[in-house]
């Protein structure tokens, strides 16, 4: 940014002594947007964790035994897997189970993660109602919301994410694509997307919980055992957003962290080079 | 601070500034929301930034203390948080609250005249026998007597099979059975309905529960091990809920709880008890099995 280099350099010398050269801030996010987003990260947790012990109970997907390991269930191949490519895990006592105890309650835990499940499940629930009558009454759902141009402008950004580890091991200038608008359009795509499977799990998870009673929701993702099945490939979805989302997040800078926890950016100009 | 202060100050008393600053922010560049540029000195940014990390770490310190100790005992102590630590506090009293809000919200759901989904005989799916501890053997069917008690009569009354399926009309149905462990089982199912059993023989005036209970259930060494569950009368009165005697077209077998079990759709599996022995009407909710081991009471689903 040599453009605001100059820029600070001449105000400090044209500002009065008294008052010391002031910083451009730009407000980046809502304090309820900074608010439901934190709120995520201990229930989404909550409910993977507790509902992993819940799939465990009945898993969906199954293949015949492995005649060597008794497996049936391909994430206990991977907890086997770990158990035996891992230094210091071949003492394990059950290498199926690893997967269930390092990251859900464990297996045989069905009643308590059942009730972790729900008050979870009641939270997250009402953390998205007010994230949605918040952004609704704000307008700020407008930056969310994809545009036509998003296919071409993620394509893009998508390349360009791909190109900056090159270019910094090569220090090769890379430019940032330009946009001008809050967030770019692979963003946007990401940010419209978790909330619609945020609330499709919702819907999904009530389809599973209800079957008789919302037996209409049930029927609209196919009966009971699809809408489980939906139910956990959104749960994958939420995963499978997190990994890059963090990446990219430390990649970009503390400014970009810092945004959504204090609200505020000195990044005035969002599109400038990386 | 005045915010707004801060942003006009400086462009008013310095005119090369804002001429710098003009280009920095151009109308276009903002198009969802208007531009909310404004100057701040670096230390009260750093005061603002100081405080906000500040109350952020705290209330992250506190969510990670408040959801670590809704954990379950064992699996905190896998994580090697905790070390056998017997008195760890009691948590449950959250997570007993949501499962009772979650069971509101059940009963809010249920109406009597709500009727399940019913299938085609081309859609009925295999039925695990899923007796938890040991299938009873066939030996207690010639002896089997159905008990009710807390009649309006005051008396009780001991039936046996034959005057059950002679008394009542039989009702076929193919339901969904949905197990709490997540899988369900299509089944084509004929028996008679609760309904009518109560209005042949009235509970009690105050009744408003009911608990049905399996003197022939064993625990997981064939010890005797009775299987009970509550039951809202409201429930026992919807037409879908059966006493069936048949599974399939033939008579009920050991596995699947002959010669007469609870078929209710509205609620999980686990209410849907396997050979009933005796069926009482009380005022207050009566114990449950399952609830005592940490379930839900209601299970409507």
């Amino acid at each position: 940014m040599p453009h605001s280099t100059q820029l600070d350099k001449e105000r400090i010398t044209t500002s009065t002594p008294e008052s010391e050269a002031g910083v451009l801030v730009v407000r980046r996010h809502h304090l309820l947007v900074r608010c439901s987003h934190w709120l995520n990260v201990p229930i989404l947790l909550g409910l993977i964790l507790s509902g992993l012990s819940i799939y465990w109970a009945s898993p969906v997907y199954q293949h015949k035994p492995n005649p060597k390991t008794g497996s049936f269930d391909p994430l206990a191949d991977i907890g086997i897997w770990i158990c035996v490519h891992v230094p210091g895990l071949h003492q394990y006592s059950s290498p199926p189970d690893w997967v269930y105890n390092h990251i859900s309650l464990g297996p045989g835990m069905l009643a308590v993660a059942l009730r972790l499940h729900w008050l979870c499940a009641y939270l997250f629930m009402l953390n998205g109602l007010v994230f949605v009558i918040g952004s609704a009454m704000g307008g700020g759902w407008r930056s969310l919301l994809p545009r036509r141009t998003d296919l071409r402008d993620a394509l893009k950004m998508f390349r360009y994410y791909l190109g900056v580890p090159l270019a910094k091991l090569t220090h090769r200038s890379w430019p940032h694509p330009r946009f001008n608008t809050k967030y770019n359009a692979l963003q946007r795509v990401a940010y419209f997307s978790v909330p619609v499977a945020g609330l499709l799990s919702v819907f999904t998870g009530w389809a599973i919980h209800k079957p008789t009673q919302l037996h209409w929701l049930t029927a609209i993702f196919g009966g009971y055992d699809k809408a489980r099945i939906w139910h956990f490939w959104l749960m994958w979805f939420l995963v499978l957003f997190v990994v890059p989302h963090v990446i990219l997040v430390l990649a970009d800078g503390w400014d970009t962290l810092r945004s959504m926890i204090v609200g505020w950016s000195t990044r005035a100009e969002r599109s400038e080079d990386f | 601070m005045n915010l707004e202060d801060e942003h006009s100050a400086p462009e008013a008393d310095n005119t090369s500034s804002t001429e710098s600053v003009s280009p920095r922010k151009p109308a276009s560049f903002f198009q969802e929301q208007p531009p909310q540029v404004m100057e701040v000195a670096p230390q009260v940014l750093r005061h603002w930034t100081r405080r906000d990390l500040l109350l952020f770490g705290m209330s992250a310190t506190a969510a990670a203390a408040g959801a670590g100790s809704l954990l379950p005992q064992a699996t905190l102590e896998r994580l090697g948080i905790i070390h056998g630590n017997k008195n760890w506090p009691n948590k449950e009293w959250l997570l007993n609250r949501s499962l009772r809000i979650d069971d509101d919200v059940a009963e809010a759901l249920y109406s009597r005249n709500r009727l399940v989904p019913t299938y085609t005989k081309s859609q009925i799916t295999p039925l695990r026998n899923n007796y938890l501890g040991a299938t009873p053997d066939a030996s207690y069917i010639p002896e089997w007597r159905l008990t009710l008690d807390g009649l309006a009569s005051g008396l009780s009354v001991v039936l046996n099979i034959r005057t059950l399926l002679a008394s009542f009309h039989v009702h076929e149905q193919i339901t969904r059975l949905v197990c709490v462990e997540g899988w369900s089982a299509i089944a084509w199912w004929a028996g008679f309905r609760f309904d009518d059993l109560l209005r042949a023989h009235p509970p009690m005036s105050q009744a408003k529960w009911v608990r049905i209970e399996s003197s022939v259930n064993l625990g997981p060494w064939g010890n005797p091990d009775p299987y009970y569950v509550s039951l809202d009368l409201s429930t026992a009165r919807h037409s879908q809920t059966l006493l069936a005697t048949h599974l399939n077209g033939k008579p009920l077998t050991v596995e699947h709880g002959a010669p007469l079990r609870l078929l209710v759709p509205v609620k999980l599996g686990l209410k849907n008890i396997k050979a009933v022995t005796r069926i009482t009407y009380t005022k207050d909710e009566p114990s449950d099995y399952w609830a005592k081991r940490g379930y839900s009471r209601y299970e409507g689903i």
